[in-house]
């Protein structure tokens, strides 16, 4: 066990909870973190498990804090052991003074070399639910009950919850959780462990809601108001793929599973070109097929977002893991040059907000806008303020939805025919919707001339013009897009600055609290847009710090390199992840002391 | 009333003199003049290939998408804007070669899409490679010492994926495949109607003259298209191997399978309603669905 950098006097606890593949070890997970956020507390899930449905381990996290928490921490505070092999990797994760939960029926805690330093609780969870007359799955309620109790927090919390969860299956089956939660509660109280950490309720405490970074970007497309989105499974996207299709119904969105990740891109252009607002959303291997229809979106001028939430590769990789290795992927993805936007999400309020406003900026640029995201960002939920969806606006740029063509003549030529990829001096041609009285059109995967047609695309002058019309596009993007975020301390007095993009933003905000508490001052800089690159923020930023620090989740510093070329300047130190997890603030933390004090963990 | 000619545009076909695209472009212009479709309601998704190059040539709201990539534009266009008259032309390497996994599902999904095949047996742009329907043991640049597999089933295929409209046409027979094509068109559910388009430049085999000794037209004959297996067993019938002779080989032509009345995949969507592009005209209130992550 490390020294713990949230000190003694820390306020939050991280309960871990592990069992098999098939255990519902995730709705457990879930509804613990429900009961704190439901009293006003703060949480951030982690699960962590592997490509398997059944048999494999699996853990899921819940760290709980009444303080704004941005990530997890790798110490644990409760282990719930469904299983020996729970005991035996993770005991040495818990910190002393922690407790393990467990059933002595089920589970051995032998693997334990130091238990007096722990308060080993055992709760017969099999039993209690027998006893009940429950099903087995309900251990897991018996489980939480007693990390309530352990934790000192009401729990009434999970009753309400459980009760409200199956009220459409009767009384029964609320009265028996009920029941099996309660005397969850009651063994580890009697267990009286000297629990370091008393959760309370928060009162008055502000709303908050638990969201997934995938729920969030499911949020933000249905508030844009998304009409269609494609995709075919593929871990991490394929939460986004099932809670899209469960609210198609409500509110009247197209959701298609098609035959492989190309149809899925191919078909969001085609529903594009008719004027729906359009996504699908993939992680690298998807990406891959989609690429060629990527270069269409953009040689055709079509609006659509791409979501590429990436895992660890190459080919088939870490299906279930995490990783920032398809940055420059993304960039670069197809053959020739076109713009194209990148956003990169680094917390489920960012996801919400960059959803909504991929698809104004989408539609204000006529070209692709994709949405990089990755597993930590996904799978995992976090309590946050309900998404503010007053702000959200609809901005479908310069389009003709209905009505007469001849009505635009800005849109025309001298004899009254439209010209879709007209050469403007922003680049942006007004997109009138197959539909529209009078406008003739070509969306071309060829060299086009103003028309669309093909036939005089190879002219030398047409082509230039074109393709600088097309690029042109991407200084208009300069200005629309969101800048980087910054956190922390000003640069110029800080000991140290990180650049950051992605997932990676929520342990370098957890790291840098910590930090400052032991006086270091740290700068840090979220890269949200990555495509086009703020060179002069990046800049400025590196300019006004004492040092420099990159951390990214891969290992050739797609990001450093990208500042390297972009800005000229050269990061001072780097932190690169590549082993499928995701960065932990301690080991953020540790670095940044290492580098800035010279004090070695 | 429009007129074939109404169909044009500025820019002259290119094809190759005698190709037997022309006779599909007449075909195709004079069934959409005479089905009295408005060209800014006719959409025409395109793949690349010779036949293509039609998107140039052709007056309509078209896109001209990637190889083998034009089913999956069609498919999201027909369904965000169900308003729309929706045409896919393909060629064969495009609808049975690199596009193959689009054409089966999309048989399958009985989308209320015109798919049709220029279907000339040769890759005509990249100069003259065997495609999926080239015969077996054709020499081709590709194939040098012949072909070796079989050439796809092109309408079997699609029976049996389960598409409600299947015929084969001539591109010679401009008066017949005028009549498919708008039959094609007009079919509710998706339509497959494979032509027989010489290239006279690369496919020495299957010419003008080698079609005209051997179709036949299904009507003449009584044909019943309304029977799912006797459609099925036609298509097995090898009814173009290079070897046999005019009077071995007769090749139908006409509307081979016609199903009226199954769903199409559209009908399924009942959460929608009319063009997609209104969901956006203004912020979604997604209260409700916000409230579930409470
Ligand atoms: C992904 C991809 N691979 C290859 C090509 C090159 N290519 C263009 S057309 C074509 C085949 C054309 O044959 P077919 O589809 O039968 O059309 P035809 O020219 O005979 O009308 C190929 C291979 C391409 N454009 N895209
Ligand atoms: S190469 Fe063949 S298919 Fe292409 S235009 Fe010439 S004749 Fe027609």
């Amino acid at each position: 066990m490390q020294a713990d950098p949230r000190g003694p006097s820390r306020r939050d606890v991280q309960v871990k909870i592990g069992g098999a593949a098939g255990f519902g070890i995730k709705a457990a997970g879930r509804t613990l973190a429900r009961c704190f956020t439901q009293g006003g507390l703060h949480t951030f899930d982690l699960t962590e498990y592997p490509s398997l449905i059944r048999g494999g381990h699996n853990v899921y996290q819940v760290r709980v804090s009444p303080d704004e928490i941005h990530s997890h921490v790798l110490p644990v505070d409760v282990l719930v052991a469904l299983n020996t092999e729970t005991v035996e990797r993770h005991h040495e994760e818990v910190v002393d003074g922690g407790a393990i939960i467990y059933d002595p029926k089920t589970t051995s805690v032998e693997s334990v070399p130091d238990p007096k330093r722990l308060c080993i609780v055992a709760v017969p969870l099999d039993d209690i639910v027998v006893e009940a007359g429950g099903q087995r799955i309900m251990r897991n309620v018996a489980a939480l009950g007693a990390v309530l109790g352990l934790t000192g927090y009401p729990l009434s919390f999970l009753t309400d919850s459980l009760v409200a969860q199956f009220a459409h299956k009767g009384p029964e089956i609320a009265k028996v959780n009920v029941e099996v939660a309660t005397k969850g509660r009651e063994f580890a109280l009697k267990a009286a462990c000297p629990f370091p950490v008393h959760l309370e309720p928060v009162p008055n405490a502000l709303p908050q809601i638990l969201v997934d970074g995938n729920e969030a970007v499911g949020l933000g497309a249905l508030a844009a108001g998304i009409g269609m989105y494609c995709a075919y499974p593929m871990t991490p996207a394929s939460t986004l793929l099932h809670y899209l299709a469960a609210h198609d119904h409500e509110y009247g969105v197209v959701v298609k599973h098609t035959e492989d990740e190309i149809a899925a891109m191919n078909t969001v252009i085609g529903a594009s070109f008719a004027g729906a607002r359009a996504m699908c959303a993939t992680s690298g291997g998807g990406f891959s097929l989609m690429v060629e229809g990527l270069g269409l979106a953009g040689v055709s001028e079509s609006a659509i977002v791409v979501g590429v939430f990436t895992r660890p590769g190459p080919a088939t990789g870490l299906p279930t893991w995490t990783e920032q290795s398809d940055l420059r992927f993304v960039l670069h993805a197809a053959q020739g040059e076109f713009p194209r936007v990148v956003l990169a999400p680094g917390d489920r309020t960012d996801a919400f907000e960059l959803t909504w406003k991929a698809f104004n900026l989408a539609d204000q640029l006529q070209t692709p806008v994709i949405l990089l995201g990755d597993t930590y960002l996904s799978d995992n939920r976090e309590s946050v303020a309900p998404f503010d969806t007053a702000a959200v606006c609809v901005d479908r740029g310069k389009i003709v939805t209905d009505g007469d063509i001849a009505t635009h003549p800005e849109a025309l030529d001298d004899a009254g025919m439209y010209l879709r990829y007209k050469v403007t001096p922003d680049g942006l041609s007004t997109r009138a919707l197959p539909g529209v009285t009078g406008a003739l059109q070509v969306m071309n995967s060829y060299e086009h001339d103003e028309y669309g047609y093909g036939a005089q695309g190879e002219e030398v002058a047409n082509r230039v013009a074109q393709n600088e019309k097309r690029l042109r596009k991407l200084d208009r993007a300069c200005g629309l897009v969101p800048p980087p975020a910054l956190f922390g301390a000003d640069p110029s007095t800080a000991e140290i600055s990180i650049l950051c993009f992605g997932s990676t933003k929520g342990p370098v905000r957890e790291a840098i609290g910590w930090l400052a508490r032991e006086g270091v001052n740290v700068a840090v800089m979220q890269i949200v847009t990555i495509w086009p690159f703020p060179v002069h923020e990046v800049s400025e930023f590196m300019d006004r710090s004492k040092r420099t620090m990159v951390v990214e989740g891969n290992a050739t510093g797609q990001l450093e390199g990208l500042i390297r070329q972009k800005c000229l300047r050269a990061p001072d130190w780097r932190i690169n992840r590549y082993d499928g997890r995701p960065f932990s603030p301690e080991q953020i933390f540790e670095t940044v002391r290492e580098v800035v004090l010279g004090v070695h963990a | 009333m429009s007129t074939p000619d109404d169909f044009l545009t500025p820019n002259a076909p290119t094809w190759c003199p005698g190709c037997g695209n022309f006779g599909m472009w007449r075909a195709l212009r004079t069934a959409y003049s005479e089905l009295g479709l408005p060209f800014d309601k006719l959409a025409v998704v395109w793949g690349i290939g010779c036949h293509g190059n039609g998107a140039d040539f052709t007056k309509c709201q078209g896109f001209h998408a990637l190889h083998g990539r034009a089913l999956p534009v069609a498919t999201g266009l027909h369904l965000a804007n169900p308003e729309l008259t929706v045409v896919v032309e393909m060629g064969d390497g495009d609808a049975f070669g690199i596009g193959l996994g689009h054409f089966a599902h999309s048989c399958r999904r009985n989308l209320d899409l015109t798919s049709i095949t220029h279907d000339n047996q040769v890759y005509g742009l990249t100069t003259g490679q065997a495609s999926p329907t080239t015969e077996q043991g054709v020499h081709t640049p590709s194939t040098p010492t012949g072909v070796l597999e079989r050439p796809v089933n092109t309408v079997g295929l699609a029976i049996a994926e389960g598409a409600t409209f299947v015929a084969r046409g001539f591109s010679d027979d401009v008066e017949h495949l005028t009549g498919l094509m708008k039959a094609a068109i007009t079919h509710k559910g998706f339509a497959v109607l494979d032509v027989f388009q010489p290239c006279v430049t690369w496919n020495k085999l299957n010419t003008h003259a080698w079609f005209r000794e051997r179709v036949y037209r299904l009507e003449d004959e009584g044909w019943d298209p309304t029977d799912r297996a006797k459609a099925m067993a036609l298509t097995l019938e090898n009814f173009s191997e290079m070897t046999c002779t005019p009077e071995e080989c007769r090749i139908p032509i006409g509307v081979i399978y016609q199903e009226e009345g199954r769903p199409t995949y559209a009908d399924g969507l009942t959460q929608v309603a009319g063009p997609l592009w209104k969901q956006a005209l203004a912020p979604r209130d997604i209260t409700r669905a916000l409230a579930e992550q409470s």
